[in-house]
């Protein structure tokens, strides 16, 4: 680093009459003052600076010749290209499947055809041929483009990031949880089609069905049909990390283990959607929306942070719709608030309601420690638990 | 100088702050409808499950003309529309035992698949499923992707285009957004966030029970009320005629279907 000192050691000093020397253009007129000669000077040099960056940053339009049909990527700096962005005007104008192939090489990486890797190399190298093989692009460490999907610009470097999760050198501070694109997923209209069977413990086990209920039900019950649609996608999970409005000393093993799990895979939507089902498997676009740049994956705010599906003494007995009241109405992924009102719970956990269920906390309960503890704990984290109960509370139990 | 501007545009600005908080719209100034369907058949009185139900702006005479149209809109009952198509018998009989519109009401067990249960549409499309997947199980649970149009979906499409058609209908005639939702297995389903007035409840198309289609056009006003009092007041539709609503009900008996040739 430079410090002043050596700074001015460093300048070398003339006398006054040399620097009018220098700085002036020699003519026939006398010298101007040195300060309009600073100006003149700084002005040129801004346009020369300027017009050399300007150059360099603008694309040159080489015509193109007959058989180079894709337009080549400008030529700019090439660390530019280490990052890669679905939402640059050039990507955004191709279609998915022109560099994304579905399915691609899947049998040794999932259980199911699938987009399970990378575009291969003549999806970039038709357009940045430039950024890979240009003497400018191999200076130094390499063609910093192949850095987007491998970890190092190598040639016989294979080892590629995770696909999904390309390079994101170009972004500040990219956590591992943001996308560049948002799922659009209709609840409603998945409602009106998909269903479950139940388990049916007469049924071979090797079949494979998935638990379709969120409760045990009674044996007498297990011929009927049901519509335990949602279980098609969430299942029951225990050690699913949600994270949930707590503070860090109250997470522990016991919050948040009992929520439903998530789609993660494209087998949860393929397997109708697959070929045929609009969208199909190569339609990425269909259900992937493009977001501005790098957006985060909304996490999952639990307000009842200690609710288990599972829990209630294995007496939570309705069917999902019945506490997920605008679920079938929801048009988006996230649905509607409230999602789950306090009433739904009131339905059981109320001093005056007559239930056969062993003895329950009912919210009057919780109404008297709030007032000895100032928290509410059983189905609450502190972070919700210590504030006033709202209003939709108490009407729930009057 | 100065402070009389302030003081004059904060007697401008606090009525004005006033009237925009006053206008945010607030949970308790909206109404709530816990819907209640049932229907009897022969003796039994029974909670219609997973049907969907539309709420429109206006009452049932403002509303007559799309009334009407809901009257005259004709869909294809489920078990004709699959002999239509030529389904097999024993599609048609896994559809009606699981209450289904489509294939994809249910996953496809692989009793289906062979022995004396089996489906021939359900088997052709595994076995096609065999040599475009390998794994068995995952021929059977992509199963669906390689039926035909007709049979995976063609009955709940249909059905959809004429709800579509009417839905949009009474978006234009009302200017108001429908709102819909589908009833649970007990019959019951909320429709949450409704600006108070009055409004038509229907099912638009006619709703298969065992023997008959039913379908309601029933005439609800709705008041700004908590969720939690609107759970213990169910608004209820049911075929029987209660004198206390005032309810359009058409009850057809189903039509019986020309058998599959094949």
């Amino acid at each position: 680093m430079t410090n002043g000192r050596s700074k001015r050691k460093g300048t070398q000093r003339y006398p006054q009459s040399a620097q009018r020397e220098i700085l002036c253009v020699r003519s026939r007129r006398p010298c101007r003052p040195l300060r309009l000669s600073l100006f003149t000077l700084t002005v040129v040099l801004v346009f020369v600076i300027g017009t050399v960056f300007t150059s360099a940053q603008t694309p040159r339009h080489k015509p193109l010749s007959k058989t180079s049909t894709p337009q080549q990527a400008p030529k700019a700096s090439a660390a530019r290209y280490s990052a890669f962005l679905h939402s640059s005007e050039k990507h955004k104008s191709l279609e998915c499947n022109s560099c994304h192939k579905a399915p691609t090489a899947w049998t040794a990486q999932r259980d199911f055809p699938d987009v399970a890797d990378f575009p291969n190399h003549d999806a970039c190298v038709r357009c940045h041929r430039q950024q890979f093989f240009t003497r400018q692009a191999l200076a130094g460490s390499g063609p910093a483009i192949c850095t987007v999907c491998h970890l190092r610009a190598a040639p016989r470097e294979e080892v590629r990031f995770v696909f999904g999760k390309p390079n994101s050198a170009g972004q500040a501070a990219k956590p591992k949880d943001e996308h560049q694109f948002t799922i659009e997923f209709p609840h409603d209209k998945h409602q009106n089609v998909i269903a479950s069977v139940r388990p049916d413990r007469r049924l071979d086990k090797a079949v494979g069905f998935i638990r379709a209920a969120f409760f045990e039900p009674p044996a007498d019950d297990q011929k009927k049909s049901d519509y335990n649609n949602c279980s098609i996608c969430h299942q029951p999970n225990t050690s699913l990390n949600i994270a949930p409005l707590t503070r860090p000393a109250d997470t522990s093993a016991q919050v948040n283990r009992f929520f439903k799990t998530m789609p993660h895979s494209h087998d949860s939507c393929f397997n109708c959607h697959w070929k045929n089902q609009k969208p199909v498997g190569d339609d990425c676009a269909g259900c992937h929306k493009p977001a501005p740049t790098f957006a985060a994956t909304p996490a999952l705010k639990r307000t009842s942070a200690m609710f288990s599906h599972e829990g209630g003494k294995n007496e939570h007995v309705l069917e999902c719709t019945t506490c997920h009241i605008n679920i079938t109405r929801a048009s988006t992924l996230l649905g509607l608030t409230p999602d789950v009102p306090i009433a739904a719970c009131a339905t059981c956990h109320k001093d005056n309601k007559k239930t056969t269920y062993p003895k329950i906390v009912t919210i009057e309960e919780e109404f008297e420690q709030f007032k000895r503890t100032s928290s509410c704990a059983y189905c609450h984290a502190s972070n919700v638990g210590k504030k006033k109960p709202p209003p939709s509370h108490d009407a729930a139990v009057q | 100088m100065v402070t009389r501007a302030i003081l004059i545009s904060s007697f401008l600005l606090f009525p004005l702050s006033f009237f925009l908080f006053a206008q945010t719209p607030d949970a308790r100034t909206r109404g709530v409808i816990r819907l209640k369907v049932k229907y009897k058949s022969g003796d039994v009185t029974r909670e219609l499950p997973r049907k969907r139900f539309f709420l429109i702006k206006g009452t049932l005479d403002e509303n007559r003309l799309l009334i009407e149209k809901i009257k005259q809109a004709q869909v294809m009952s489920r078990e004709c529309y699959y002999r239509s198509k030529g389904a097999s018998e024993a599609l048609i009989k896994w559809l009606n035992e699981n209450d289904c519109d489509s294939v994809y009401c249910r996953e496809i067990e692989a009793r289906y698949l062979s022995g004396s249960d089996t489906v021939p549409e359900f088997q052709a499309a595994y076995n096609l499923g065999l040599r475009e997947f390998k794994t068995p199980e995952l021929a059977r649970r992509w199963l669906t992707v390689n039926l035909s149009a007709d049979i995976r979906d063609g009955f709940y499409k249909q059905k959809q285009e004429v709800l579509d058609a009417l839905v949009k209908q009474s978006e234009a005639a009302t200017k108001t957004r429908v709102m819909s939702v589908m009833t649970d297995r007990k019959g019951t389903a909320y429709l949450t966030d409704i600006e108070p007035g009055t409004y038509t409840i229907s099912n638009l198309v006619g709703s298969e029970t065992e023997k008959s289609t039913i379908l309601w056009a029933c005439e609800k006003e709705v008041k700004a009320v908590d969720l939690a009092i609107a759970m213990r007041r169910p608004f209820t539709l049911s075929n029987e005629k209660d004198p206390k609503f005032k309810c359009e009900i058409v009850e057809r008996l189903l039509p019986v279907c020309e058998k599959t040739a094949k």
